[in-house]
């Protein structure tokens, strides 16, 4: 079985490689796909986890595999909901370059 | 006896009826007005009726272990303060307590009152606020007869804010000229100044015996007596108490130093003045020790000492003021003050009888002195005693009555002011030593001298060339004047024991025991003859101009220049509040505005504003900013618990 440290890496750098992306795009679409990636590097964490877990007697511990469902299934309602909001931004104003929106800002 | 509490509720429920409909009722509504007080006047026979005929067995009365009279109390509960059952809620009660302390009262003020809102109907006619002048003067009444019939602290001190108020409003009642609306300002401040101190005697009773109850006030201390303040309430908390319940009678009953209020108060309308000065407000400090006597002569009775002292120094200044007063109703007003330093002097004599006695024979005596001064007013419109003279020619019965308050208080024979000053001179000879009794004495003399000089100069001698036209005044305002003048005549009467069951007022109204009527010959003889010499003295100076007093004016010039500037009192008055009391209060007003205000509460507004001033510079509106800032701020809690677990 590998090791549990190799997938809390891969967890790590898809994870950093999510915040990299916020952080560095500018368009709103490609902010989105980052927190995916995100919130999957965390799915990862919590599987790999949870099969290095000792079972309760002759059941395996399903734990992480149910938080992971649970963020897959809030994570597809999200997207739903950032791609609207970046439709209906895109419609006013023609960008969805998160600089150029600053309605909020003082 | 149980429906005593309606005479109060009748003129309650004229006021408000009056202010709101008086303009759609004949009259103004002043009607109503007299008709409650006189509903009131006849529920108070009804309550004396059957006060003579209860006994202990009678639902609620019992003899008073205090005051040895059979006394009435019939409460019910008023509200709970704190959760009913709940530790430290306490139930309150209110109700009434009769005794003929409280029979007395609430026949003098039914009676004085109905004869003054009379005569107030002709005398006020014609004034734009005449509804309102009723309707005040029926919540006045009101609120005396409350007071009189409160069986608790509580009711009792409401009522007797209700009384200060309602003198203010009639006192100020002619706002519109400068000197009423001060004057009304004056009495409200200054019996104020007395107010806080029953109102902290008040909680004190109520913090040692735990109830407003006055019965379980006075039980409480007779505990303390008899067991020697192992139990009950202890000497020092009674003696504080007493004080305390004093001052706040001080203040209502204008003694030295809170006299300053009373005379200014002659600024209201004449009426309101005999209503002040003979049945209500003033007498209610009079009422108020001897109502609570238990406490007064509980332990070692030294209360009663400053009582005395206090009355004592009253009486005699204010006689003096009196004298050399030249303003007809500052006069009368000053010769109030002196005759309730008398009733407060005899008080603290152990005269409790006779200060009652004093009381109700000064009430007639002085609403009827009030209404025949406004009878004069009415119709010469002059208030200065020099621009009168003669008016016993133009005014007869107004002479006659006048005549008959000013020798009832002078203390002439037969008169009820004789045989109540009597009783006080022999309280004061039985109980005080011989300084009292020769300065009562001489305060009788200055008494009977100053009625004597009032009474000639106004109305004999020769009349003045202006006062001409002046007139007999109408029936509405004469008949009021001629019942009160029957009462100062006879009243004196029921001191006497009389064949049959009455023993005179001395087995009516006592406390301790009660004791028939006596007279000591030579105090009688003592104080006839100051009386009469008084009289005659001031009809020789002022009626005949036989005796010429301008070689001693010049004479002891100084001491008069002090006695006519009223001993200096509202000037150093004056002084103290503006240098003492403004200083004072000019540095909490600048406490109020630089500390409380621009430090405490607009100080954090400030500072939240600088802070939201500084701090929006960094809302750039940059994603990329909010998530570097969200990943170091993890990084950096991570950083943290991680520490913190290694």
């Amino acid at each position: 079985m590998v090791d549990l440290v190799w997938f809390q890496l891969l967890s790590a750098a898809l994870f950093a490689i999510g915040i990299y992306g916020v952080m560095a795009r500018r368009s709103a679409v490609l902010i989105v796909m980052s927190i995916e990636l995100m919130l999957n590097a965390v799915n990862i964490n919590l599987i790999a986890a949870a099969s290095h877990m000792e079972g309760i007697g002759s059941f395996a511990n399903f734990d992480g595999q149910l938080i992971a469902i649970f963020i897959i299934t809030v994570a597809a309602a999200e997207v739903g909901l950032a791609l609207a909001i970046i439709l209906r931004m895109f419609r006013n104003k023609s960008t969805v370059n998160v600089d150029e929106i600053d309605l909020m800002k003082w | 006896m149980q429906w005593a509490w309606l005479i109060p509720v009748f003129c309650f429920a004229a006021a408000p009826v009056i202010v709101v409909f008086g303009r759609y009722l004949p009259e103004r509504g002043s009607w109503l007005s007299i008709l409650a007080i006189a509903g009131g006047f006849v529920v108070f026979w009804f309550v004396l009726n059957s006060w003579l005929n209860a006994d202990v067995a009678t639902m609620g009365c019992f003899i008073s272990e205090n005051s040895g009279m059979l006394t009435c109390d019939y409460d019910r509960s008023w509200f709970n303060a704190g959760v009913i059952g709940a530790v430290g809620s306490v139930s309150l009660h209110w109700g009434i307590l009769i005794d003929p302390l409280t029979i007395v009262m609430l026949g003098l003020v039914t009676f004085v009152a109905l004869m003054v809102q009379i005569y107030s109907m002709v005398y006020m006619e014609g004034d734009p606020r005449f509804g309102w002048y009723f309707a005040v003067h029926s919540m006045f009444a009101a609120a005396m007869l409350t007071l009189v019939l409160a069986d608790n602290f509580l009711l009792l001190y409401i009522a007797w804010e209700l009384v200060g108020i309602c003198s203010y409003l009639l006192i100020g009642f002619w706002h519109e000229r400068p000197e009423p609306r001060e004057a009304a300002k004056k009495a409200f401040i200054v019996t104020r100044i007395g107010d806080v101190g029953l109102l902290i005697g008040i909680l004190l009773i109520w913090r040692d015996v735990g109830s407003f109850g006055m019965t379980d006030a006075f039980e409480a201390v007779r505990v303390g007596v008899m067991t020697h303040g192992q139990e009950g309430m202890s000497q020092g908390v009674a003696t504080a108490a007493a004080l305390l319940l004093f001052l706040g009678a001080m203040g209502k009953s204008a003694q030295v130093p809170f006299h300053v209020w009373l005379p200014d108060a002659m600024e209201g309308p004449t009426p309101v003045s005999a209503l002040i000065h003979a049945a209500t407000m003033v007498v209610a400090g009079v009422y108020l020790v001897a109502r609570t006597y238990p406490i007064f002569s509980a332990y070692d009775a030294d209360p009663l000492l400053i009582v005395a002292i206090v009355g004592l120094v009253t009486a005699l200044m204010a006689a003096s003021i009196a004298l050399v007063s030249t303003d007809l109703k500052r006069i009368l007003a000053y010769s109030t003050i002196s005759h309730l330093g008398l009733m407060m002097l005899s008080l603290g004599a152990f005269g409790y009888t006779a200060a009652i006695f004093h009381l109700m024979a000064h009430g007639f005596s002085k609403a009827l002195l009030f209404l025949g001064a406004g009878s004069v007013l009415h119709s010469t419109e002059f208030q200065d005693t020099g621009e009168m003279g003669g008016l016993r020619k133009v005014m007869p019965l107004t002479a006659l009555v006048f005549s008959i308050g000013a020798l009832s208080l002078g203390g002439i024979p037969i008169l009820a002011g004789f045989w109540s000053k009597d009783e006080i001179l022999l309280a004061v000879s039985d109980n005080r030593n011989t300084a009292f009794l020769v300065m009562a004495l001489f305060t009788a003399l200055l008494s009977a001298l100053y009625m004597g000089r009032a009474m000639f100069i106004v109305f004999f001698g020769d009349l003045k060339e202006k006062n001409n036209h002046a007139h007999e005044s109408p029936i509405g305002m004469t008949m009021p004047m001629a019942l009160l003048g029957v009462l100062a005549l006879g009243f004196g009467l029921i001191s006497f024991n009389w064949p049959g069951d009455f023993g005179g007022i001395g087995t009516f109204v006592f406390f301790g025991h009660g004791e028939e009527f006596h007279f000591e010959v030579w105090l009688g003889a003592v104080s006839i003859v100051l009386a009469v010499g008084a009289f005659i003295f001031a009809y020789l100076t002022y009626a005949k101009r036989s005796i010429d007093l301008d070689y001693a004016r010049s004479r002891f010039s100084w001491i008069l220049n002090v006695i006519e500037n009223k001993y200096y009192f509202d000037e150093v008055y004056q002084w103290t509040i503006d240098r003492v009391v403004l200083g004072i209060s000019g540095f909490i007003a600048y406490f109020d505005r630089a500390i409380v205000n621009d430090i405490i509460v607009n100080g954090p507004a400030d500072v939240a504003r600088e802070v939201g001033i500084k701090m929006r510079l960094h809302i750039t509106g940059h994603v990329y900013a909010y998530v570097l800032g969200m990943a170091l701020g993890t990084i950096g809690l991570s950083i943290f618990v991680w520490l913190r677990t290694v």
